[in-house]
């Protein structure tokens, strides 16, 4: 598994996304640049540029035209992808850690910080995916946190529900209509942050990061906590695979918040764990600091990491990582074909 | 002894994984016809996106 690097930012890259068909990338990071790039060859695509602060998150929509980012310069901004022109600038009272379009790509949610005098708010505004078409100025609802802020949200199936992952390790389900509160779960140790949340291909289903060193899969439509992956790092991102049944963690201390650098060793590396049996499969090394996020290639043929070292890296995943397989699935898969 | 010990933690480990298989294919098998059915209420095709990328490089082989 031979990786690209991709090196062209300046700072720590805060997030990473493939567009629908994986060919494009799309980092940003805290050095006010967003890049796109070609994920076979990690030939730079061009930037985007206006931020005036870290650029915390991205998203692209499903046609790849539009694509959305959040920084802490308090503002979400459209670009145009082609071009890489600035349609729309929607500006809060604080910064804008994470958004993400629906499926359909019909709406956008952002996730607003809380600060002095603010209230940690998920808005959602409508999008027109004609570009030139004039987007609203103003969000179809807000839900405002009254307890512990939202650090990370995204959409389920059909838009039904919005998912949000909470500092204090709790997951929320909101209507995707309203906006109004459904439930909410104590998914990880409390006050242990939830770093990342991601769905699964079909959205009916999700993986959450947590700084208490594990990640968890629940139901989009019951916050039922399915699957537990332990590791011994705090970890700040994971991703469902398409196609094979696995996960990809990411995380790791870095080196001034650790005492004993011994402690440091093997931290920086991706970790892959079987989705579905929850044990670790392997682990890929390469960043020379804690792994900020991770995607997967939606065709499931490789992913891409970003670590606090200003790299990302893409890799293509090679035959050995598509043939394997537990004992126990080539023997239900043999019975299969059987039938 | 040692062999039989070795065997039946195994045994254990396999049963475990055959049970996680099991459930999580049973869940995963529900979850999506109520999707498709949900789906189809709304008027929508049935998501394609991955029907379309089926068969592009697929190893049925295994290694362990």
């Amino acid at each position: 598994m031979r990786p690209i690097l991709l090196q062209g930012h300046e700072r720590s890259i805060t997030q990473i996304k493939y567009n629908r068909d994986g060919d494009l990338l799309f980092s940003t990071a805290k050095d006010h640049v967003v890049c796109a790039w070609y994920s076979v060859n990690g030939e730079r695509l061009g930037t985007y540029q206006g931020h005036q602060g870290a650029l915390w998150t991205v998203d692209v929509n499903p046609t790849t035209t539009l694509l959305a980012t959040g920084a802490a310069d308090n503002t979400i901004r459209l670009w145009e992808v082609k071009t890489g022109r600035c349609l729309k600038t929607w500006d809060f009272p604080t910064a804008v850690k994470r958004v993400e379009f629906s499926d359909d790509g019909t709406l956008l949610l952002g996730v607003t910080e809380m600060r002095m005098g603010y209230l940690g708010t998920v808005v959602v505004f409508p999008i027109n995916p004609d570009i030139e078409a004039t987007q609203a100025a103003e969000p179809l609802f807000t839900i405002t946190m009254s307890g512990s802020k939202a650090t990370v949200a995204a959409w389920s199936y059909l838009n039904k529900y919005i998912i949000t992952g909470h500092e204090d390790g709790s997951v929320g389900q909101y209507d995707g209509k309203s906006g109004e509160l459904i439930q909410d779960v104590q998914a990880h140790e409390p006050d242990f942050l939830i770093t990342d949340l991601q769905m699964a291909p079909d959205r009916t289903y999700f993986i959450t990061a947590s700084k208490d060193k594990t990640a968890k899969i629940l139901s989009v439509d019951n916050l039922k906590v399915l699957k537990t992956y332990v590791t011994d790092t705090p970890l700040n991102t994971a991703t469902i695979t398409a196609k094979k049944d696995f996960v990809i963690l990411g995380g790791g201390q870095e080196a001034r918040d650790v005492t004993t650098t011994s402690s440091r060793q093997g931290k920086f590396e991706a970790r892959f764990y079987h989705k579905i049996f929850e044990s670790e499969i392997g682990r890929v090394k390469g960043h020379f600091g804690p792994l900020n996020t991770v995607a997967c290639h939606p065709k499931g043929v490789g992913y891409a990491s970003g670590g606090e070292d200003g790299y990302v890296r893409v890799h293509h995943f090679d035959k050995p990582y598509f043939d394997f397989m537990f004992e126990v699935e080539k023997m239900a898969s043999a019975q299969r074909q059987l039938q | 002894e040692d062999l039989y010990e070795a065997e039946s933690a195994n045994k254990e480990v396999i049963d475990k994984r055959k049970r996680q298989l099991d459930e999580w294919l049973a869940w995963r098998e529900k979850v999506e016809k109520q999707l498709r059915e949900e789906r189809a209420k709304e008027g929508l095709p049935e998501d394609s996106r991955e029907e379309t990328w089926a068969g592009e490089e697929e190893g049925d082989t295994v290694i362990e």
